[in-house]
């Protein structure tokens, strides 16, 4: 059974998208697809889902680690460029400190955000594959509004089978034409 | 979150949104064209101070800070409320926030984008603005990173582009709701907006977990900024402005003013686009409750500055503050405490609060008391410092009052643009409350 979001959808392969309106019911399809001899591709929902995210059996998102590594780099970017336009001039004024611990610090927290959401961006792109207009292929826009849309794909010949079982378990079918 | 919303279905809150992005009428053309000249009016004032000098301005020595840092504080303040409702409600969970938030965010990016113009404008010589990056000039020196002036810079810059990045990321799902329902060349454009997005599983994994990334981070950026705008003044010894207060004083006013700026935003469009069902009078009442808390920390504040310059025992401090109330601009004085204070406490009234033409007409009191706040502390503080013979006056002249006119123009031209081809409510965040309500579908 794959359920990888980064398999390849192969030509040969016919493609078919369950749409539900019920959210309950789009999670039972998840778990029932397991056990059948269909590939599930992808979900598609309206909005964030924990029920589906549960069916399907997802870890945490990586992006974290993206911001993380952003926000250390940036702390240290700041302070270091702080630190070394004061060293350019290094004249003591009233017995001060030419490298600053605390205004310095102030430039290396705002560093920190900025890079941390730098990484966070770059974290999200590379995490979602985005932005990516294949992904627009084999999509049913009313997943959009208010359905959850299941696209499995099946043997040539295994249509009816796949559909019938998208309808038992309460989908509209769109089925997708033979690209190229 | 109010039944009325909640008994909301995904299709209606779709179709509600989409409806403002309808081609709009002459009315609306012709708002923006007025706007438009505003802008042009405000640019030709700015063009004619570069051509003849800064001098144009009325500030003079000793108040060589007047409208455009007044302007400036009043702009960054107003963008702080959007991060407020955005990222600080976000993290706490309050569903309230849902309908207003697009809206407060929009704000935000537009009016930091204005702030950010008023450095520019004081300069005068515009063209020596690469003095405030970090490079060396000519003579091979850097710009002083001790300086809460270079603070400022970096702190407005990273907080326009966090700003302006969590917003776009939190719209990506809706223009992807734009993109399925357009055709033509509305489709095409909306299709290169939304990046590619559909929802799946995989996006939504990996946009909540970075969603609330950006929440958090933006948090405490919303904090630092206003912290360190008051910096600009708190670091110099200046009577007025040396003080331990300004930090949280700032921050808390800034939230003030721009949560009286969400309203004065949020009830025109309510009626214009229809939003009853979303913009409740429950929501605009929450506003209101965190307004009246606002007022009353910003109350606080200038007791507590009254307090300190008593017991601080300095003649000098205690001077500036009887100045303050009874001296030449006790006027700004008067109406800053009446606006911001004193008006607000009306809102302690359940039929205040819920009635929006009275909420709409505080809201605006609170706008021109926060303005006035900035000039009681920013022209007040230098008018009467130290020394009796340096003390001065300060008129702002007509190039200051046409590029501050320029600069609301511009403000409102960019939200009136973006409210009628961009998705002014947030769809997804909608459905999150509805759907979290127990009610979906068609």
């Amino acid at each position: 059974m794959a359920l990888n979001a980064a398999h390849k959808l192969k030509k040969a392969h016919r493609y078919i998208m369950g749409l539900f309106t019920d959210e309950d019911q789009a999670a039972a399809a998840v778990q029932a697809m397991e056990t059948s001899a269909y590939t599930l591709h992808r979900v598609h929902s309206p909005l964030p889902s924990e029920k589906l995210a549960r069916a399907r059996k997802k870890k945490k998102s990586m992006v974290g680690w993206f911001t993380l590594t952003g926000g250390i780099i940036g702390f240290f970017s700041g302070f270091a460029l702080a630190a070394f336009t004061a060293t350019r001039w290094d004249l003591v004024v009233g017995g001060k400190p030419i490298v600053a611990l605390i205004p310095f610090f102030i430039v290396g927290f705002e560093f920190t955000i900025l890079f941390a959401v730098f990484g966070n961006v770059i974290g999200l792109l590379t995490q979602t594959n985005l932005p990516s207009l294949k992904n627009l292929e084999y999509y049913d826009p009313r997943c959009s509004g208010f359905h959850y849309g299941l696209l499995a794909s099946c043997e040539p010949g295994q249509e009816d089978g796949l559909k019938q079982f998208f309808t038992q378990k309460g989908a509209e079918i769109t089925v997708f034409e033979e690209k190229g | 979150m109010t039944d009325q919303t909640t008994q909301l279905t995904f299709a209606e809150i779709d179709q509600t949104v989409l409806d403002t992005l309808k081609p709009p009428g002459k009315g609306y053309w012709l708002v923006i064209l007025l706007l438009f000249a505003g802008v042009i009016a405000g640019a030709a004032c700015w063009l004619h101070q570069i051509l003849v000098g800064v001098g144009l301005a009325g500030m003079n020595n000793p108040i060589n800070w007047g409208t455009y840092l007044i302007n400036f504080v009043f702009w960054v303040g107003i963008a702080h409320s959007g991060t407020l409702i955005s990222a600080i409600l976000h993290l706490f969970r309050a569903g309230w926030r849902n309908p207003i938030a697009r809206a407060a965010e929009t704000m935000t990016v537009f009016a930091v984008c204005i702030a950010g113009l008023y450095p520019f404008i004081h300069l005068g010589r515009v063209w020596v603005v690469n003095y405030m990056l970090p490079l060396p000039n000519q003579r091979l020196l850097w710009p002083n990173f001790q300086s809460p002036l270079m603070f400022d810079v970096v702190a407005i810059s990273t907080y326009l582009t966090v700003s302006s990045l969590f917003w776009y990321t939190g719209m990506l799902p809706d223009l992807a709701v734009i993109r399925d329902r357009a055709t033509g060349l509305r489709k095409k454009i909306f299709t290169l907006l939304s990046f590619g997005w559909t929802g799946r599983l995989e996006h939504w994994r990996h946009y909540t977990r970075g969603y609330l990334f950006f929440a958090a981070l933006a948090t405490p950026l919303v904090i630092s900024v206003h912290s360190v705008v008051s910096w600009d003044f708190a670091l110099g010894i200046i009577p007025g402005w040396h003080t331990t207060i300004f930090a949280p004083y700032f921050v808390a006013g800034a939230i003030h003013s721009g949560l009286a700026m969400v309203i004065t935003l949020m009830i025109p469009i309510r009626k214009m686009f229809k939003y009853e069902k979303i913009i409740t009078r429950d929501v605009l009442e929450n506003v209101a409750k965190t307004i009246i808390l606002t007022g009353m920390i910003v109350g606080f504040a200038y007791g507590t500055e009254f307090f300190i310059a008593w017991y601080s025992h300095n003649p000098v401090e205690q001077e500036m503050f009887r100045w303050r109330a009874v001296g030449e601009y006790a006027y700004g004085f008067w109406i800053m405490v009446g606006c911001n204070v004193a008006i607000p406490m009306l809102l302690f009234f359940r039929a205040v609060r819920r009635h929006l033409g009275w909420l709409f007409v505080i809201s605006i009191f609170v706008n021109i008391g926060m303005w006035y706040e900035r000039f009681v502390i920013i022209v007040g503080g230098v008018a009467h410092d130290f020394m009796p013979h340096a003390w001065g006056r300060y008129t702002p002249t007509a190039t200051e009052f046409g590029i501050m006119f320029g600069a609301f123009c511009l403000f409102f031209f960019l939200y009136v643009l973006f409210a009628k081809h961009m998705p002014s409510v947030s769809m997804t965040e909608m459905k999150e409350t509805v759907h979290e309500g127990g009610h979906h579908g068609a």
